[in-house]
């Protein structure tokens, strides 16, 4: 579905990220794993196009995205949640939904609107506050649901459990591991590796800006070799 | 009390043709980070057009449609030629672009047309007054007035209740992630233009027919009044810049009557040092705006 | 005061020579083959040189752009106006004048002097504005403030003809005095170039162009950009001022209008074209500006005829027409903006290339500076701090302590409150609770360019180098903040300490030319340059590769051990943390979950729990 060839990426001089290869199969959850500035980040945002790799090849379903505008890739079907959340904390709880179905034909968008109240009651509860009073937790789950919003067909997400407390890291896996059992197509940069690494078909480690290690989740787990990548030896 | 009801309602019409001016200059600021020094080149273009139709024989029910429309086109052809070729610069060049189009739009009527003054007729209403209990109302200001209620409250519709509206608010928060959710940043930009130029045309429209007369250098006076009401209410905030100008326009009507007169003459002079002594006391504005940095 | 005296002094004293004697030669050569009329042309020239000269101070190294020059210009001009003017003719047109100016009768030069004065006060008045201002809410508004001013002058001269003589009569006058035609022009012109690169090169102008360059770093290197801004401001008025005085002298007329927009815009439009970052480039500007604007006025007369052409009914004749000279400028100013914003030269300066390539054999690298023995009286100490933004507690009575002979670091995953202790440690965030002292004093609430005087001064996790200086002159910056506010440590040796740091071949190559690990090199060279008790490095190896990250252990340990001072810092890399440090903290969440050595945390598992995840619950 989604596949990545040599992709590299410059701040100026810097290499944040040197010819990263992956691929993601339809149906499939593929973590992203690695140390805080590995590159993960900067992996996403190449693919999402809110950066502009500087060699390599994306191409989703077939056709080449290589430095396409996010707003353009949104539409074929590619969402990302980025980093830090980025809800508009001004706009209500609604609001932020809607701008995420920007993409939508306007017919469609109460439907979602409802299904996302389904799927996210502690949401629907605060429909019309203002995103800004949402706590961690919500907002998380409110930046996931407003990229569900657009339908996408593959659903990117970057730390989604960063600066969560513990209970709420869980409610956030729990939530990844229902859009999987949904059979959603699922990119996810995470540094709780071991959580992730449970709950992934397969996974790509990242370290200083190289894929180091490729496999299942249960084969990174027991990699000896992946352990000391976390806490040095 | 019946002075100051009076300076009120004066205020008030004075102040509603800044808001507007002052909202343009806000919504523009919102999407592109850029203080628009050529907005009164709207008032400009769209005077002389009032002037070429008027020649021409048009009434003013025919003028005001073609102000207004000329506004926008003007907004949209500016951001096309211009603002578009500088999206995402720093704010030097941004400030400078918008100063540079400011001179080459009244340089080009100082070209074709000439440095002097060129007057066309006023409606005839626009000096007419009213009773209203002990006080003295223009008509003028009672329908600019209630245009301006109107306007306000349609704009506020097309921000809260459209996808358009919804865009602009969210790219004016967060352009990248707007983007990540599908806003396309040509047409919320454009779209920012447009609505800009609207409101504009709409000021114009009041602010020629008061004016009766165009000139190349028109645009400034115009121009200075949006800006600084934009920044007296908060750069970013739109509904700070409807506050920043009715109460610039309150503020002048109010000086310009309690000056002794031999400092009257000097009203805009002590205004412009209030605006200066406001930043000095309070830099971000009336409604305060705040952007997290990352360090 | 002066970095280098051969380089600071010596040949921008030469380069301005050079450049005056080029100005003056190419406008007597004009003038030559023009006569009379080419004369005035050049004399105005001359005059609007120095204006430009005295903007250049200002927007050139603030990187602020002001409208407000010409306002200055107007107070100078009308106060040497009301000076200059003989009682007999100031009965004639401003009989009414205030505070008995009607007698006043000073000399023409007494009168330069007396605008100068006038004109440095307002600037004094308006500069406190902008400080305030723009220390909170930055350029933009900084820049509306100046427009204000310029309206604020115009209104004023515009409405009080009992000084000004009003919109339509003006002040004119003849004036008889010392003050004697060209002379005088190329004095000020000649000290104007001079003022202006030289305070380029002096302290001042360095601090104030690495507050242009980063504001946020060069306050955490112990900088204070509003004082710098404002000698900027005071300098560059008193050069206007000056120009603005003679421009009246020679027009022997002033009017409202004739400081206000259009001059703004000429003088706007020579400083960008030529370069605003560059003394020769303002120069070029006001070349270029002035033949171009000539060309477009006699273009806009007669044509092509000018050139002794003879196209009757020329097909150019629409564009050909008076007030070309005014479209010439806009599109100047639009085309420069949106295709060379930073104008014909950017920064490149006369005497800067002279002394690169008159400079003396290469030089070899100089032997390490003298080690620094740091003394162990002074300790960091933060206790008890929490910080909220929003609803979101970032720290929750967060306490660490280091001590000038330790290495400290502080580690925990994404989000955990890292940066953010460093933020409120270096006064970069507020905090809401808590207490910061280094030894007996209490920096709790000391501004980030305080705390960095008093020695606690850190890097940042992105790069925030100054991007167009040089590497010497980024280390240079640090060294004159500590040559001045931390005169009881030893000044380093700037030489010696970029030879250290391995940035000896590099030491000429502007900071934004170099790669990621030199760069690094050279933030933490730039920190330790201000001899600061503590280093607070941000993640120094993010980035790197696993090599260069221990190569960096060596390279944070000879710095610290050069300048005497104890390090804390962060990072994700554990390689590096255990590899450096003699103590860790470790923050989750906010608060701080471990303390002690790298084996003992090592072998916490609330640590690794923390680290790299866990099924079981934190």
């Amino acid at each position: 579905m989604l596949e990545v060839s040599g992709l590299t990426t410059k701040y100026g001089e810097i290499s944040a990220l040197r010819e990263a290869s992956l691929h993601v199969g339809s149906g499939e959850v593929v973590g992203l794993i690695g140390p805080n500035g590995a590159g993960k980040t900067t992996l996403l945002n190449s693919i999402a196009g809110l950066l502009t790799p500087s060699g390599g090849r994306v191409t989703f379903d077939g056709e080449d995205i290589t430095g396409m505008p996010p707003e353009k890739l949104l539409r074929s079907g590619l969402a990302l949640v980025p980093e830090h959340r980025r809800i508009f904390v001004d706009l209500t709880v609604e609001e932020n939904l809607r701008i995420g179905g920007v993409t939508v034909p306007s017919a469609d968008r109460p439907a979602l609107l409802d299904e996302m109240g389904e799927r996210f009651p502690m949401l629907r509860d605060k429909w019309t506050t203002s995103a800004g009073y949402l706590s961690g937790g919500e907002a998380q789950q409110l930046a996931i649901a407003r990229a569900l919003m657009s339908r996408p067909r593959l659903l990117m997400m970057d730390e989604p459990s960063l600066g969560l407390a513990p209970l709420l890291v869980d409610v956030v896996f729990d939530l990844i591991e229902a859009l999987r059992s949904q059979g959603r197509t699922l990119l996810v940069v995470e540094q709780n590796a071991t959580r992730m690494l449970d709950l992934a078909d397969r996974a790509y480690v990242l370290r200083s800006g190289e894929v180091v290690a490729e496999g299942t989740g249960a084969e990174l787990r027991d990699n000896e070799d992946l352990f000391d990548t976390f806490v040095g030896n | 009390m019946t002075e100051l009801l009076q300076n009120l309602i004066d205020g008030l019409g004075r102040g509603s043709i800044y808001a507007l001016l002052a909202l343009g200059v806000a919504v523009v600021f919102g999407v592109m980070h850029l203080l628009n020094f050529a907005h009164g080149e709207l008032i400009t273009v769209s005077g002389y057009a009032t002037f070429w139709a008027m020649a021409a024989g048009w009434s003013w029910y025919l003028t005001v449609p073609l102000i207004v429309v000329v506004s926008v086109a003007t907004s949209l052809a500016i951001e096309r030629v211009a603002f578009s070729r500088v999206r995402g610069a720093d704010d030097f060049t941004l400030l400078l672009t918008s100063f540079g189009v400011h001179f080459v739009v009244s340089a080009i009527f100082l070209l074709y047309v000439s440095a002097s003054v060129k007057t066309f007729p006023r409606p005839g209403w626009v000096t007419n007054t009213y009773a209203l209990g002990s006080l003295r109302v223009e008509v003028f200001d009672t329908v600019v007035i209630g245009v301006t209620v109107v306007t306000l409250l349609a704009t506020t519709l097309l921000l809260q209740r459209t996808m358009f509206g919804l865009a602009l608010r969210a790219a004016a928060a967060d352009f990248d992630t707007a983007r990540l959710m599908g806003v396309r940043s040509n047409s919320v930009i454009r779209g920012a233009f447009a609505l800009s130029g609207l409101l504009a045309g709409i000021a114009s429209v009041f602010w020629l027919m008061r004016a009766g007369s165009i000139s190349p250098s028109a645009g400034i006076n115009p121009m200075l009044k949006g800006v600084l009401a934009a920044l007296v209410g908060g750069l970013g905030s739109l509904r700070g810049a409807v506050l920043g100008g009715l109460a610039l326009g309150l503020a002048e009507v109010l000086l310009r009557s309690r000056l002794p007169d031999s400092v009257a003459s000097l009203t805009e002079g002590v205004v412009f040092l209030l605006i200066a002594l406001l930043f000095i006391f309070r830099p971000q504005g009336i409604v305060t705006v705040t952007h997290a940095e990352r360090v | 005061m002066f970095p280098d005296l051969r380089r600071d002094v010596v040949f921008p004293i030469a380069g301005s020579v050079i450049l005056f004697t080029l100005v003056v030669a190419s406008g007597l050569v004009y003038q030559s083959q023009f006569g009379g009329v080419g004369e005035r042309l050049i004399t105005m020239a001359l005059i609007d040189a120095i204006i430009v000269l005295g903007m250049q101070v200002f927007i050139g190294n603030t990187g602020i752009l002001s409208f407000g020059h010409i306002g200055f210009g107007a107070i100078a001009g009308y106060a040497f106006a009301v000076s200059a003017i003989s009682p007999v003719e100031k009965m004639k047109r401003i009989p009414d004048a205030p505070f008995g100016l009607t007698d006043v009768n000073v000399d023409p030069l007494l009168a330069v002097l007396i605008a100068l004065a006038a004109t440095l006060v307002v600037a004094l008045v308006v500069g406190l504005g902008l400080a305030r201002s723009g220390a909170e809410s930055g350029a933009v508004s900084a820049t509306v403030i100046t427009l204000a001013l310029l309206f604020v002058t115009h209104e004023v001269a515009r409405n009080w003809p009992a000084v000004t003589g009003g919109d339509r009569a003006g002040l004119s006058f003849r004036i008889g005095g010392t003050l004697n035609g060209r002379v005088a022009i190329y004095v000020a012109l000649f000290l104007a170039i001079l003022v202006a690169r030289l305070y380029a090169q002096s302290r001042g102008g360095r601090l104030a162009v690495a507050a242009r360059e980063d504001d946020l770093a060069a306050r955490a290197m112990g900088v204070n950009p509003l004082v710098q801004q404002m000698v900027a401001l005071l300098i560059s008025v008193a050069i206007v001022s000056v120009g603005a005085s003679l421009r009246v002298y020679e027009k022997g007329s002033i009017l409202p209008g004739d400081f206000f927009f259009n001059l703004t815009l000429v003088t706007l439009v020579m400083l960008i074209v030529g370069g605003r970052r560059s003394v020769s480039g303002a120069l070029l500007g006001v070349a270029v500006i002035t033949a171009g604007r000539e060309l477009a006025r006699r273009l806009g007369q007669d044509g092509f005829e000018m050139f002794g052409v003879g196209l009757d009914g020329a097909p150019l004749d629409w564009i050909f027409r008076e007030n070309l000279k005014t479209v010439f400028l806009g599109v100047s100013m639009l085309g420069f903006m949106i295709w060379r914003p930073s104008g014909l030269l950017d920064d490149w300066e006369l005497d800067e290339w002279l002394h690169a390539k008159f400079r003396r054999s290469r030089e070899s690298p100089p032997a390490s500076p003298q080690v620094v023995e740091p003394d162990d009286s002074a300790s960091l100490v933060a206790s008890g701090v929490d910080v909220a933004f929003g609803g979101f507690q970032a720290l929750t009575g967060v306490g660490i302590e280091a001590a000038r002979s330790e290495v400290v670091g502080i580690i925990g995953p994404n989000g955990a409150g890292k940066t953010t202790l460093l933020n409120v440690i270096t006064g970069l965030v507020e905090s809401d609770s808590g207490r910061i002292s280094l030894g007996d004093t209490d920096l709790t609430t000391a501004p980030s360019f305080k705390i960095a005087r008093s020695g606690l001064v850190r890097t940042f996790q992105n790069l925030r180098l100054f991007a167009s200086l040089t590497v010497r002159e980024n280390v240079e910056v640090s060294y004159l903040v500590a040559a001045s506010h931390r005169r009881h440590r030893s000044p380093c040796d700037v030489d010696g300490l970029i030879a250290a740091a391995g940035l000896w071949a590099h030491r000429d190559r502007r900071a934004r030319e170099l790669d990621y690990g030199t760069s690094r090199r050279l933030e933490l060279a730039r920190a330790a340059a201000t001899a600061p008790a503590f280093l607070l490095l941000d993640e120094p190896t993010s980035g790197m590769s696993d090599s260069e990250s221990l190569q960096m252990i060596e390279q944070v340990r000879q710095m610290a051990g050069l300048v005497g001072a104890g390090v804390v810092v962060i990072d994700h890399d554990l390689n590096f943390i255990i590899g450096i440090c003699d103590r860790i903290y470790c923050l989750d969440c906010g608060q701080v979950i471990a303390h002690g050595t790298p084996e003992e945390i090592q072998a916490d598992p609330v640590v690794q729990a923390a680290y790299i995840g866990s099924t079981a619950e934190g």
